[in-house]
């Protein structure tokens, strides 16, 4: 039996080895197959009548370990265990003579983790050709004339084109009209690691604005910059609000906190200004509460006392908070109040909440291409770090720097799309994608941390960008129910009562749950809609002059014996 | 109709208006504050100068109007309109704030000065002057009225006679007497029927043996007959006087079981798979000296009537389902949460809070137990005798649910309706107990039927397209429950029906002339509620019924074409009868509690195990042996989900979810505005609103002009439907090719609305009253101050 029959290589895809194994699965118990390792993926197929396949791209495996030893007792006591990023974890069993899982365990190590092996992530051999050059979905000073900018109180500027100003940004912002270079650099010196204040976004008719950057740096000892405090200044009056908000993301103790290192936050010296807490914890604590969301879903749902499990996770009360902050920043700006956002660094939590503010307050980023500006702009652009949140390609699992702050971005979108069906062109799938090749290590969108580095590396020229994978079958990611709104600002409930755990992500590798390619709902919209064109193309068949218009035009011109029909349709409007 | 207050230009509807709208009767004329009554219908008491309470803090939105009781409802009118837009769904039968007395389940009126609270019973005196008047209702809406500005006499009055009205002494009392009542005391010339044959929808209501016989043969159980032995109810109280039984069973032989059943329930017949298998409900056998007996010869019986000889598999109810008192608690504690705790506070606790009110665990527990029913009857090909103590409670849910499971008939419309009338109505349910319409016994009040509906709705939450219905339906169902006129809920049985009729009759001294019989309607006459344009909310726009047209070669689906595609082809291993499951089962309760996985799992999970402890292995690799019953259900999952063929529930609890629309709908701070899932309902329903349009334009094609039409007929497309007919969608398509936007009036509550239904009492807990502990007596002295001014 050929295995490499069963799976299609992708082009620059090439086979390493293959293994005869056991494959313990959690429902299923022991099952004997055959495992085929690629610099891709791993690849398993079981030879026993229960016919299951394993299909796991090395870059969503988190941590290889050896179980048992070649003495250990026990049937199935040999072999290794797999834990991945994406939730789930696998475990195979080897005959126990012959050291036989060392080739297979070094072999999984060095490609599943090739950058702490000094080889080069899958994405760089891939040869991949796509029809649409996804690298070209944003470009930032087409997005920043989209908002309407340049205008007489924002520009545009180069200074960071080297990334000299701060080298975790991108290299064109959009800064106050009335601040100069030197004004950029002498407030570079007192943001955390130079993330100045830039404009995000800016409402149109009323020129209220979402500004990001990093904390101040005030310290133990209370500094003053002046500098920071007429800049900051400077961005209120760019739309002459009386008051400039200043959200801060994180509880106001670890604010405090971070008086200790340096940081801190605006203190009263900040004249027309508020600050306001929005009581989001940092990566740490997201990271243990996804794990705690991980042991009750995986490999069994927790059955007696499911929903205060949930509870105890905080995962949904993580998520409530996050969207509660958006909306407390979309409804400012939609107010016409400019905002300013930050957390410690302004990578991470700010991310979250100018993204999500963003996508409630301008309909383009609910398209799909909006969407993936979207994230190029806000997550990539901005220096969301990537590449030590998820760990691409290294081997060392317990670093603390990793953390799902992304996937749970991605499931705040999720949880406005159940609640806004209609609002989004986009469905759940395209986050679940996004979600997959956020660890495949397939594409180059999500490597490294921030836009030098992904100069650096040659991102753009030697790898695929995802985008250039979706849009290859972009009907696949749209939801049929989308009906375009231009100008609404979409306020979900950030309640317990409605947000709900994304069972078709989190549990997605419990085989007793069935694995629907669409939503039935979806699909019958669909059937319905090929359905209405049948008919309407039977419509123009019998009709005794064939009215060309007939798909085009809002209101078909009916021939003689249909009149009355249509205008019993019609006349209403 | 809607309510349509201030009208939105985004909704209209484009139906001619219907001549029978009563809507003319329901407004008052504008100048005096009266209520509008119907037939029958008399003002006990009322006050003017009364203040609704419509959002919860402040009270510049609140109505100033009149409050009346009257022998049917809480009346409130006024000539203000809502400051907000609202809209709700509007009751032919009710006013805009009214509240029928069926629906008041606690009335409480407070003195604020005096801080005093007092629930009001029947008959009682109040020693103060209530300031307020709050009224807990049965369908979870909170109602208050303020009589700062109303004579404190008058108030009082009002009050206590809405407690006294609201708890009437005997079911004659119940408002729909006096409605059908007045119909042959020849003051009514109003449409509300008293002597119209019962049901204006064609729902059979399983009171004749044709019914029976119809259902009989739709289901193929040629070996089962209908039996009249109980006509007259001469054999037992509670059954009805047509029912179905073995073949094999003499009207003699019944007759001498009957007397070892409890209630002289004998097993009855339900429902045949099929494949031949029968599903029958009976109460418990009360003469042990006949039990073995009695069970081997009931038995044979069933088993003569299989045509494949079938085993029979008992499910003993009592032992594995939730007590009656349990449901109860467990709605009363999940409605504290859902509407009378504030809001913010139990946000935190949310979750926890859901689970220890215990709902959810006894929805996935009938929906399991109805589960495991169904592989018997589907899987081992055996038949299933459902068994409790009075056979009248928890069967007619497990009975319910493995029709619905199994046979998609049961998931349209009105097959929904004739299986309620079957295994609810007909099958003696004590609905005027367990509604407590009475208010006699609250131990005996149990919302057994709402906890179907959620069963239901979890059904429908998993498989969307296979109901004909929307939830709206089951919630506007549920409400009607609280409308007390319709027969359906209103009596213990059949019998009780019977003879509640035969001494209103005496009572009046009415006679009926010949052929005539005087009766209530039946809650599936839904034009005595709801316009016509308003039941269109039933219509589900995604349904994929028998005769859905699809695009791609017409598949027209059938239900015995897809029980042969699931079943023989995807039940894989030993055949079932080689499993030692069902001859070791035989006669033995029940058929589901002996795999070991049942124990560790827990139907009825306990409390304090702290399940949250974390599993720290990381491959807890099941030790427990799936169970043939699983096994069934994940060979089911394995393939896709035919919404014509057996549905079966994702039992596991992350899949099961709060019924948001029913629990939720009044709840001000959960509403999504332009949100929720109606707006993708909305969507559909344009979308199917212009293929009902296109059907007709290619129906009038192949008439008029047959000349044109060679191939006129549109793939796989319905031919019966009459095109004359109103569209079966809510929403109408705007303008061909692009979907409209939600509209303002659509939210998450939709057609339901917060507005003015759900006033918590801000006497204590609420956040900004904890906040003002302290100025307590600053606010009233303000209030005060208002006052005087």
């Amino acid at each position: 039996m050929d295995l490499l029959a069963d799976v299609a290589l992708l082009p620059g895809e090439e086979r390493v080895t293959d293994k005869e194994l056991i494959y313990i699965c959690p429902f299923n118990g022991a099952l004997k197959g055959k495992v085929f390792i690629t610099n891709y993926r791993l690849f398993f197929k079981s030879t026993e009548a229960e016919a299951l396949t394993l299909d796991v791209p090395l870059g969503v495996i988190s941590r290889v370990e050896k179980m048992g030893g070649a003495s250990s007792r026990g049937e199935n006591s040999y072999g290794l265990d797999i834990t991945c990023k994406d939730m789930r974890s696998l475990r195979f069993a080897l005959k126990q003579e012959g050291h036989s899982r060392r080739d297979i365990f070094e072999i999984l190590s060095k490609y599943a983790f090739p950058l702490s092996h000094s080889q080069p992530l899958f994405s760089y051999l891939s040869q991949e050709k796509y029809e649409e050059n996804g690298w070209s979905i944003y470009k930032p000073l087409e997005e920043f004339r989209r908002q309407g900018l340049p205008n007489e109180r924002w520009r545009i500027t180069f200074i960071n084109k080297n990334y000299e100003l701060c080298d975790t940004y991108p290299t064109i912002l959009a800064v106050p009209y009335r601040a100069s270079e030197e004004d950029l650099r002498r407030v570079a010196a007192f943001r955390s690691r130079g993330r100045i204040p830039v404009l995000s976004w800016i409402q149109r008719d009323n020129q209220a604005a979402i500004a990001r950057c990093s904390q101040p740096l005030v310290g133990m000892s209370g500094k003053r910059n002046k500098d920071d405090e007429r800049y900051l200044e400077l961005l209120r009056e760019t739309n002459g609000t009386p008051k400039l908000t200043i959200f801060d993301a994180r509880p106001s103790v670890n604010a405090v906190a971070n008086k200790a290192t340096g940081g801190g936050y605006e203190g009263d010296e900040y004249q027309n200004a508020e600050l306001i807490f929005l009581d989001i914890h940092n990566i740490h604590v997201m990271r243990e509460s996804l794990k705690k969301l991980r042991d009750i879903v995986y490999p069994t749902v927790e059955e007696s006392h499911w929903l205060s499990s949930l509870e105890s996770t905080h995962w949904l009360e993580h998520i409530k908070l996050v969207l509660a902050g958006a909306i407390r920043v979309a409804d400012k700006v939609s107010g016409g109040k400019s905002v300013v956002l930050h957390c410690s660094d302004g990578w991470d939590r700010t991310a979250q909440l100018s993204s999500l503010a963003m996508l409630m307050l301008d309909s383009h980023y609910r398209t799909l291409r909006g969407f993936e500006v979207l994230i190029e702009k806000e997550w990539l652009s901005f220096g969301h770090k990537f590449a030590s949140r998820i760990g691409h390609g290294d081997k060392n699992h317990a670093d603390q720097d990793r953390s799902p702050i992304f996937v749970q971005f991605i499931d705040c979108v999720w949880q406005m799309t159940k609640q806004f069906p209609t609002a989004f062109e986009f469905n759940e799938r395209l986050l679940a994608t996004v979600l997959e090749h956020l660890y495949s290590c397939r594409f180059g969108t999500f490597l490294f941390n921030c836009e030098s580095m992904r100069e650096l590396n040659e991102v753009r020229s030697k790898t695929v960008s995802l985008w250039s994978y979706v849009h290859s079958s972009s009907t696949r990611y749209l939801n049929p129910f989308y009906t375009p709104e231009s100008g609404r600002v979409l306020y979900p409930v950030a309640s317990m009562r409605h947000l709900e755990l994304w069972v078709s992500y989190y549990i997605r590798w419990n085989p007793r749950i069935r694995q629907q390619q669409q939503s039935p709902v979806e699909q019958r919209y669909k059937e319905l809609l090929v359905l209405r064109d049948e008919y309407l193309r039977k419509l123009e068949e019998l009709s005794p002059s064939p009215p060309s218009a007939h798909m085009t035009s809002p209101a078909p011109p009916g021939p003689a014996p249909t009149t009355q029909q249509f205008t019993h349709l019609h006349t209403p409007f | 109709m809607f309510t349509v207050r201030p009208l939105k230009p985004t909704f209209k509807s484009y139906l001619p208006p219907l001549q029978t709208d009563v809507k003319k009767s329901l407004h008052p004329p504008v100048k005096k504050l009266e209520a509008t009554l119907l037939p029958g219908e008399i003002v006990v008491n009322e006050v003017n100068f009364v203040r609704k309470c419509i959002g919860a803090e402040k009270s510049h939105d609140d109505l100033w109007g009149k409050l009346i009781c009257t022998n049917f409802k809480v009346s409130f009118v006024t000539h203000e309109a809502l400051a907000q837009p609202r809209f709700q769904v509007s009751n032919r039968l009710l006013g805009e704030h009214d509240i029928p007395l069926a629906c008041v389940d606690q009335v409480v009126t407070v003195n604020d000065a005096k801080g005093k609270k007092k629930v009001l019973g029947s008959n009682q005196k109040l020693k103060f002057n209530p300031s307020e008047l709050i009224l807990y209702c049965k369908d979870f809406r909170i109602v208050r009225f303020s009589f700062d500005e109303a004579g404190p006499e008058g108030a009082k009055k009002v009050c206590l006679a809405i407690a006294h009205y609201s708890r009437p002494a005997d079911p004659q009392l119940l408002f729909g007497f006096e409605l059908i009542g007045t119909r042959y005391l020849g003051s009514s010339e109003d449409g509300l029927n008293g002597a119209r044959p019962a049901g204006g929808s064609q729902t059979p209501l399983f009171a004749c043996s044709s019914d029976w016989d119809r259902e009989i043969k739709r289901t193929g159980a040629a070996e089962w007959r209908v039996c009249s032995v109980n006509q007259g109810y001469g054999v037992s109280p509670s059954l009805p006087e047509f029912f179905v039984v073995p073949a094999s069973l003499a009207d003699q032989d019944l007759r001498q079981y009957a007397e070892a059943f409890s209630g002289q329930r004998l097993p009855v017949w339900c429902w045949n798979h099929p494949n031949g298998s029968a599903l029958t409900r009976m109460a418990a056998i009360t003469d042990p000296l006949q039990q073995k007996r009695l069970d081997q010869r009931i038995c044979n019986a069933i088993i003569k009537s299989h045509p494949q000889r079938g085993d029979v598999h008992k499910a003993d109810l009592d032992k594995n389902l939730p007590s009656l008192q349990q449901v109860n608690n467990s709605l009363v504690r999940l409605r504290h949460i859902c509407v009378i705790d504030p809001f913010e506070e139990t946000e935190e606790k949310w979750l926890s809070s859901v689970e220890n009110s215990q709902w959810l665990d006894y929805v996935r527990t009938f929906l399991k137990h109805s589960c495991d029913v169904v592989y018997i009857l589907e899987g081992l090909n055996a038949s299933v005798i459902l068994q409790e103590e009075e056979g009248r409670d928890l069967s007619c849910v497990v009975s319910s649910l493995v029709q619905i499971m199994v046979d998609p008939h049961f998931r349209s419309l009105s097959g929904f309706q004739s299986l309620v009338q079957k295994e609810w109505v007909m099958a003696g349910h004590r609905f005027l107990d367990r509604c407590n319409h009475l208010k006699k016994s609250d131990k005996e009040e149990s919302p057994l039927f709402l906890l179907f509906l959620d069963c239901v709705w979890q059904l429908m939450n998993q498989y969307p397209s296979a109901f004909e219905f929307t939830e709206t339906y089951l919630a506007l169902l549920s409400d009607s429950m609280w409308v007390p006129v319709f027969s359906t809920f209103l009596f213990n049985g059949p019998k009780h029906h019977a003879d509640t009729m035969h001494d209103f009759l005496e009572d009046k001294k009415i006679t009926l002339g010949e052929g005539e019989e005087l009766c209530l309607p039946p809650v599936w006459d839904w034009s005595q509620q709801l316009s016509v344009t308003d039941q269109a909310l039933f219509n589900n726009p995604i349904y994929v019924g028998k005769a859905a047209p699809y695009a791609h070669n017409g598949a027209v689906k059938s239900f015995r074409r897809t029980k042969h595609k699931t079943w023989s082809s995807t039940l894989r291993g030993a055949p079932p009868s080689q499993t030692g499951w069902s001859s070791t089962l035989r006669g033995t309760p029940p058929a589901l509690a002996r795999n070991g996985l049942q124990g560790s799992q827990g139907t009825l999970p306990r409390r304090n195990s702290l399940a949250a402890q974390l599993k720290s292995d990381l491959f807890p690799v099941r030790d427990v042996p799936e169970s043939p019953s699983e096994r069934f259900a994940r060979d089911w999952f394995s393939g896709p989900a035919d919404p014509q063929g057996l549905l079966l529930p994702q039992l596991l609890p992350s899949h099961l979810a709060l019924w948001r629309l029913y629990f939720l709908r009044w709840v001000p701070e959960a509403v999504i505005p332009r949100g929720g899932p109606v707006t993708a309902v909305h969507a559909v329903s344009q979308l199917a609103h212009e293929i009902e349009t296109l059907q007709s334009q290619l129906r009038r094609y192949k008439g008029p002009t047959p000349g044109s039409t060679p191939r006129a007929s549109p793939a796989g497309g319905p031919p019966g439907t009459p095109h004359a007919e109103p569209s079966r969608m809510f929403f109408k398509a705007g303008s061909l090719y692009e979907p409209s936007p939600p509209p303002e009036f659509l939210s998450s509550s939709f057609p339901f609305t917060p507005v003015g239904n759900l006033c918590r009492p801000n006497l204590r807990g609420t956040p900004i009253s904890k906040l003002l502990n302290g100025a307590k007596t600053w606010l009233s002295t303000e209030t005060l101050a208002g006052e005087t001014a």
